[in-house]
């Protein structure tokens, strides 16, 4: 598949302070690429400038083949963006929003409102379509902007922190929708978020931290990579497991009341285990999470200054 | 086009939807008209609403399309300007919209005024002077919309924004000789009025709501009607050429500001005016 995005060299920086330095990356079409980070990391100046909101200060940034800088029009009427804050004209109703965006869009007359109940239908949100913006929920406000997002058919989908703030019903929600679009439509969909859990959904994953770009690869592969699983085992006979443990040459950490075993490969872990089934009281197992992959790249966890 | 049109459109329902400031922006008017009415009402002018009423219009004309200015701050607050300015639409259309619904507004909340005006003495004798009055009722609208949007685009702070807002408004509309005729004034406050385009928009506004056109400069500077500096009369006509001009101006600069403006410095995380500019 082709490369819609394509960043190469790209640097933004503010007077001294550097926010984006020297990232280059590629998205394919049709995928659903996530830029996880820490607040600060550059993820917003990135998105930002791909919008064609901010300039570059160097390198080259491209979206279906058109240059952001040179050729704004054409990039813009190529994307859909939903910006961390919203955006909505909270005086005017959902359907309002809708039409002055397909004016802003050039979208034809005559597919309009045929194009307003397809997207209010994808985010649930048909009925409410004379309610006025100002008094919806946050969740449903942002339901609405990816709806508006959608209108004029873009070939790719910003969303800027999608979930940020929202309840974790409507966090799943806004997912799914993110989910089935992908599919449907076959947009692509460049996301930033900070919630790790959100980032297994995505096909590619690129981290980063203090404006560079620290991995890149497929969730499966980061986790691969970059964590290892956990079995926490409960026995009656704590001398012949450590023995076992020690003989296969396994770490583990004896705690209170319960073993504590770290390994790269889960299943030769049960096998080893096995031998010792019939003393083992309690197991559970604990596949690493994206925070490990932070925590490893990085040094420290991803919220913690929050 | 179709930017230029929508925009229109959803200045005017913002205006109809919000009933309050709409009820608020009638009951004001004729409480100006109360009050400095019946404190001019022993004066030489012979029809003392009608003259307190054309320069209460004009004012509210003047005020409500200089709030363009608020209104396109709250905009960038709520973030809908972001939405436009990601957008393909062109950013001198946006401009346009918004400164042609200001102007409507502003050209509305003065013929209602007017039409409840007719009730307590506002008489028309000609029907050229309906036409005039809504004819000056836009030009000015548009010429203050233009230099509310330009006020918007060169904001950086929304605190001192407000201030400045009052701080350029009330002097404005105070000498200018809509409620205070300008004879009343100090001369000093007068040689000022001379600089403010307010004055040229109420003397020519109020000359075509009583119906004094046929008068000639010296009768009218009599009656209050147009100004004279240092012996050089400046006639109706000129006035208006005077307001054209301030609005050609100012309406360029507000289009060149507001295409021109680097949006991306807008800090969209402030909660209200204050911190709007990182």
């Amino acid at each position: 598949m082709l490369p819609i995005i394509e960043v190469s060299h790209f640097t933004k920086s503010y007077g001294n302070f550097t926010a984006v330095n020297d990232i280059s990356f590629s998205v394919e079409e049709g995928s659903i690429f996530a830029f996880l980070g820490p607040n600060g990391a550059g993820k917003s100046t990135t998105i930002n400038t791909l919008c064609t909101i901010f300039e570059k200060t160097s390198g080259s940034l491209k979206i279906a083949g058109y240059d952001v800088s040179e050729q704004k029009s054409e990039v813009r009427s190529s994307i859909g963006v939903v910006f961390q804050d919203t955006t909505l004209d909270t005086k005017m109703t959902i359907e309002e929003n809708l039409k002055m965006h397909c004016v802003f869009y050039h979208v034809p007359k005559n597919e309009v409102e045929e194009r307003i109940h397809f997207v209010l239908g994808l985010v649930d949100l048909l009925g409410e379509r004379k309610k006025l913006v100002g008094a919806l929920s946050g969740g449903m406000k942002r339901r609405v902007e990816i709806a508006r997002g959608l209108i004029h058919y873009p070939k790719v989908l910003f969303l800027d922190e999608p979930t940020t703030g929202l309840d974790p019903h409507t966090r799943a929600h806004i997912w799914e929708y993110i989910v089935k679009l992908q599919k449907e439509r076959n947009i692509t969909i460049f996301l930033t978020t900070h919630y790790m859990e959100e980032a297994e959904i995505c096909d590619q994953i690129a981290i980063i931290d203090g404006g560079k770009i620290v991995a890149h690869d497929t969730p499966y592969a980061l986790k691969k990579k970059y964590t290892k699983d956990r079995a926490y085992i409960t026995t009656k006979n704590s001398e012949e497991l450590e023995q076992l443990l020690i003989s296969y040459q396994l770490n583990y950490e004896k705690k209170e009341g319960y073993y504590r075993v770290e390994a790269e490969d889960i299943t030769h872990l049960l096998q080893v285990l096995s031998l010792h089934k019939d003393a083992i009281t309690d197991i559970e197992i604990r596949k690493g999470t994206f925070n490990d992959v932070f925590l490893e790249i990085t040094g420290r966890k991803i919220r913690e200054e929050e | 086009m179709q930017t230029i049109f929508s925009l229109w459109i959803r200045g005017l329902k913002a205006f109809g939807r919000n009933k309050i400031s709409l009820i608020f922006s009638l009951i004001f008017p004729f409480f100006f008209v109360y009050v400095f009415g019946a404190i001019f009402r022993n004066d030489a002018i012979e029809n003392p609403i009608a003259y307190m009423l054309s320069g209460v219009i004009i004012t509210t004309v003047f005020e409500s399309s200089l709030n363009l200015a608020s209104s396109t701050v709250d905009d960038m607050v709520s973030g809908f300007m972001k939405e436009v300015l990601v957008s393909p639409a062109r950013r001198i259309t946006v401009a346009i919209g918004q400164i042609l619904s200001a102007a409507t507004v502003a050209t509305l909340q003065g013929i209602m005024i007017l039409v409840l005006g007719t009730f307590i003495g506002i008489r028309f004798t000609k029907w050229t002077t309906p036409l005039l009055i809504l004819l000056s009722m836009v030009c000015v609208g548009l010429v203050f919309s233009g230099v509310g949007l330009y006020m918007a685009t060169i904001v950086r702070s929304g605190q001192t924004f407000q201030i400045v807002k009052t701080a350029v408004t009330m002097p404005l509309t105070f000498i200018s000789g809509a409620y205070i005729p300008l004879s009343l004034l100090p001369d000093s406050l007068r040689v000022i009025s001379y600089f403010n385009p307010m004055t040229y928009a109420t003397a020519f506004f109020r000359m075509v709501v009583l119906e004094k056109t046929h008068l000639l400069p010296e009768e009218l500077v009599r009656e209050g009607l147009a100004v004279k500096i240092n012996g050089f009369i400046i006639t109706p006509f000129l006035s208006f050429v005077i307001i054209c001009l301030i609005g050609m101006i100012f309406l360029t600069l507000a289009t060149r500001s507001f295409v021109k403006t680097d949006f991306s410095k807008l800090n969209r995380s402030a909660n209200d005016a204050s911190a709007l500019w990182g």
